[in-house]
């Protein structure tokens, strides 16, 4: 059921790249997981959020691009690098004119956030 | 109520010793109805039929009574039944009665009783209620600004209240470079953010007659049950809810609050209920507690009773134990942390923000 209608939902493709939404590593966990736990909530590039299990959190951030796969019907994510994220940004990009629009939107996107940042 | 802390007695006993107090309180001998609350006791003392066993422990066994549950403010739903009851005329006096009894288990076992209320498929991957918590912490300092030194400030404030409450667990102060340096339990939440295991459990006695104390505003507010669903992790909406709710109800703002007790089970917890009840402008709760505002003595008390962190959270319990507070607030009876209030508002948090409560109460005029 969708969480804010009594409708059905129906299963769709998504794409296993997203922005981590938070993240944290917990020292005691339960029984059956092994410590220290790494957690993450992953927002998938369309909207769908996930939990997510890491093998380290060293270098993420909230907002950091990750790579979502999955192992056994769980989900695991992992940190991607710039050459990572670079052969995937051109991978997706089609024409040459989208192209250059989405390295204008990312640029802005870039910008837009460095300016949140600074907020105290 | 009883003292919260590490008991010996039974949950039954500790619910008859907060339930003659109320009683006797209030010249009461045998209410009308009964309303029970009780988390998990199945699971933590192997009892169930709480609102029967309950009655027949008071010695009331003929008296009407009914348990309910809304996980972590249970306590707060059973004082809306209570009230409910009254307000519909179906009672003239209800004894509202809750509280758990925990500290007897492992905190691994404690851990996993709880972590029942949180989503399945979340709970799947490890999550416990302090992992759900850091989630949330960590989003609110990157996207609030909440710093650890604010979010450490709240639990060197409640500390220091529960210091002069006698019914508190804790009642010895902590420095703030001790709770900035206790270890990592779910990063960046640390062991002094967090609410301790307690028992315990306390009552009040709803009446229709005119008390000293009235039930002004009472409201509930939802969230899913899902974490990952949510938006915003940075604020609660059911919290929002429920305060809108009981604002409307009680025909006042959030500008006449005089005294606030708030479900501070992480001390981040604290600093997003003060905005989200609106007590506080967005973005300036943690500005307030390093300011000392919100300690006792300050412009708007928070916590006096030491709140979950300091007087402890004996989860059914620790609704009800928060309109204690403020009745013996607003009645002059809160020897050694006495503030000047008319007006306060009590806030419960269920699950991890997906069932909370929102109650104001006033001074009779």
């Amino acid at each position: 059921m969708c969480p804010d209608h009594p409708v059905a939902m129906e299963p769709c493709e998504v794409s296993p790249v997203g922005e981590v939404v938070s993240f944290t590593t917990l020292h005691s966990p339960p029984e059956g997981f092994r410590s220290p736990l790494h957690i993450a909530i992953v927002e998938l590039d369309g909207g769908a959020r996930l939990f997510c299990h890491g093998e380290e959190t060293r270098g993420v951030k909230i907002g950091s691009t990750v790579s979502v796969e999955d192992v056994n019907s769980v989900f695991y994510f992992s940190h991607m690098g710039f050459a990572d994220r670079a052969r995937l940004f051109w991978r997706r990009a089609g024409y040459r004119g989208e192209k250059v629009a989405a390295i204008g939107k990312s640029f802005v996107k870039g910008l837009l956030k460095g300016r949140t940042r600074e907020k105290p | 109520m009883t003292r919260f802390g590490k008991r010996d007695e039974s949950l039954p006993d500790l619910m008859a010793e907060a339930a003659t107090a109320a009683l006797e309180d209030a010249l009461i001998e045998r209410p009308d109805g009964i309303v029970v609350a009780a988390m998990n006791p199945e699971e933590f003392t192997g009892e169930g039929n709480y609102g029967s066993l309950i009655a027949t422990h008071l010695g009331l066994s003929h008296v009407p009574a009914i348990r309910v549950e809304t996980a972590t403010s249970s306590g707060m739903a059973a004082i809306y039944a209570g009230f409910a009851a009254v307000a519909a005329g179906l009672h003239r006096s209800v004894l509202v009665v809750g509280g758990e009894k925990m500290t007897h288990l492992a905190t691994p076992r404690v851990s996993e009783i709880i972590g029942r209320s949180i989503d399945p498929h979340e709970r799947s991957y490890g999550s416990t209620m302090p992992a759900l918590a850091g989630l949330i912490t960590r989003a609110a300092m990157q996207r609030r600004g909440l710093t650890p030194k604010e979010i450490s400030s709240v639990a060197v404030k409640n500390h220091a209240h529960g210091a002069r409450n006698p019914y508190a667990h804790f009642q010895t102060p902590v420095t703030l470079d001790a709770v900035m340096e206790s270890r990592l339990v779910a990063d960046p939440l640390r062991l002094y953010h967090c609410c301790p295991i307690s028992d315990g459990a306390a009552a009040v006695v709803l009446s229709a007659e005119r008390g000293p104390v009235r039930i002004a505003g009472i409201g509930q507010g939802m969230d899913t049950i899902a974490v990952r669903y949510r938006s915003d992790l940075t604020s609660f909406r059911a919290t929002q809810e429920a305060a809108q709710a009981a604002y409307r109800m009680a025909g006042v703002g959030a500008e006449r609050i005089d005294v606030a007790e708030l479900h501070d089970a992480f001390s981040p917890f604290e600093l997003i209920s003060l905005e989200d009840t609106g007590l506080v402008p967005p973005g300036k709760a943690g500005r307030a507690t390093l300011d000392g505002d919100t300690a006792v003595g300050g412009r708007l008390p928070v916590n006096p009773s030491g709140g979950l962190k300091a007087r402890g959270h004996p989860l059914a319990g620790t609704g009800i134990s928060q309109i204690v507070e403020l009745c013996w607030q607003l009645r002059g009876m809160a020897a050694g942390r006495q503030v000047e209030a008319r007006i306060g508002l009590a806030q419960s948090i269920g699950g991890l923000a997906t069932n909370n409560w929102v109650t104001i109460v006033e001074t009779s005029r």
